[in-house]
């Protein structure tokens, strides 16, 4: 009999795919549906009988079939997608996976992060990592009533200064996380800075990173890449986890958000916000958008008016230190970008 | 030796373990996981200690998920990682550093 045999499931490969499909199915798992390799271990007849998959620095979707659990499939499929994302540079790992399947990653050297009591844990090949980055946090936490609000700000608009400004307003300090995933039009570097532009008039601001931990693409995926309902809605819960451990460790006792009237990934994840963090003793705080001429200001708004060249609109939508920036060489390979894209309306 | 970028050696199967280097922070840090870790876990951190001393290795963050080996393949994980690292895969000192 030969040894079972792991190999990359390539998307065009239909048969393969519908036998991954198929375990994954019986183990309750849907495919997500931003992945970037799949692989698929398989027996001598070359049915697929285990499959794991990876996305970012992350790795998902793993399944081994029925009868031939108890056989460490799994330590293959997971050392053959870590050889994988080592490959590509990649070395801080993250996964996340039903609760009662935790403690078998726990035994490949995963440690738990957060985890959606019953559903999904998530987890990174860090012992010190999420500890590591909670304890830096703390050396920044302050006396008084602190808030918190993240934003992504791709760019940074009057919508999010007046968040910033009315947050700050509110409390003693206001610790504000940009989110540092490279997954949007505007790159981190140049979001971080206009967002400390933006807010440099505010001396009760204190800036972070968002780092791997909240909204980022092992965390929240489907804020990034459109996903479905249910997926998102279980990536946000995970994510408000993950921002009750820093709340924690700040003191936050607010948490802060601008009104999503149209991006439906962002008005789910203020909905689960506000059932999930009071319970928590957090506060969540939706404040109505700013307008401009009429309507909401919106970061996507300003990207359309970018796309089309409607500069005269911008001035009444951004703080002068991003239109600075938007008129500058700098920003110009970024607004090439956005008018060549399909669709600007997400990330 | 030095740690020049992160590399890994072995599997997380059972009876080999996984080792991952990376550049330190100016001294040997070691995160040890395995499933012997009561029984073993001092012979282990000994075995992987010893050849890193043998390589020279002095900055370093080493992470090692043990699935029960033996000292013996340890001691080959913790080398090949480390020469990977170096990008050195051929004229290996056999009998030399590594013996």
């Amino acid at each position: 009999m030969s040894e079972p045999y792991i190999e990359q499931v390539d998307p065009r490969d239909a048969r393969g795919t519908a036998m991954v499909d198929e375990l994954l199915e019986r183990e309750g798992i849907r495919r997500d549906r931003n992945l970037d390799y799949t692989c698929a271990m398989y027996d001598e007849n070359g049915r697929a009988i285990a499959t794991g998959s990876c996305f970012g620095s992350t790795l998902r979707c793993f399944a081994v079939s029925g009868a031939h659990q108890g056989e460490g499939l799994l330590n293959r499929v997971v050392t053959h997608l870590i050889e994988w994302q080592a490959a590509r540079g990649q070395f801080h790992l993250f996964l996340y996976t039903k609760a009662d399947t935790a403690r078998f990653f726990a035994d490949l050297g995963f440690h738990e992060i957060a985890r959606v009591t019953g559903k999904l844990v998530f987890m990174e090949n860090r012992r010190g990592g999420f500890p590591g980055y909670l304890k830096a946090l703390e050396k920044d936490r302050r006396d008084g009533v602190s808030a918190a609000a993240v934003m992504n700000a791709n760019p940074f608009t009057l919508g999010h200064q007046y968040l910033a400004e009315q947050a700050a307003a509110s409390c003693d300090t206001l610790h504000l996380f940009v989110v540092s995933e490279d997954l949007s039009f505007f790159p981190f570097s140049a979001r971080r800075k206009l967002v400390a532009l933006g807010t440099a008039h505010l001396p009760n601001v204190v800036l972070h990173d968002c780092g791997p931990y909240i909204i980022s693409s092992a965390t929240f995926p489907s804020y990034f890449l459109l996903d479905e309902t249910d997926a998102m809605a279980g990536q946000a819960r995970l994510d408000v986890e993950v921002f009750k451990r820093i709340a924690s460790a700040l003191n936050v006792t607010a948490r802060w958000a601008g009104e999503e009237p149209t991006s439906q990934v962002t008005g789910l994840y203020n909905r689960i916000m506000a059932e999930e963090l009071p319970r928590a003793g957090i506060r969540f705080v939706e404040l109505p958008r700013a307008r401009a001429q009429g309507a909401a200001i919106s970061a996507s708004t300003v990207r359309e008016c970018l796309r089309n060249g409607d500069f005269k609109a911008l001035e009444k939508m951004v703080p002068p230190s991003t239109l600075s920036y938007l008129t500058s060489e700098e920003a110009a390979p970024v607004i090439e970008k956005l008018r060549r894209a399909d669709s600007v309306a997400h990330g | 030796m030095e740690i020049k970028k992160p590399a890994v050696a072995g599997t997380l199967e059972s009876s080999d373990c996984m080792v991952t280097v990376e550049p330190g922070q100016g001294q040997v840090d070691l995160d040890l996981d395995s499933a012997v870790i009561r029984q073993y876990g001092k012979q282990i951190r000994k075995v992987i200690r010893e050849t890193l001393d043998r390589l020279d290795v002095s900055n370093a963050k080493v992470t090692v998920v043990d699935k029960g080996a033996l000292d013996c393949t340890i001691k080959a994980r913790v080398e090949c990682a480390v020469y990977r690292s170096n990008d050195i895969k051929d004229n290996l000192p056999w009998g030399g550093v590594i013996k």
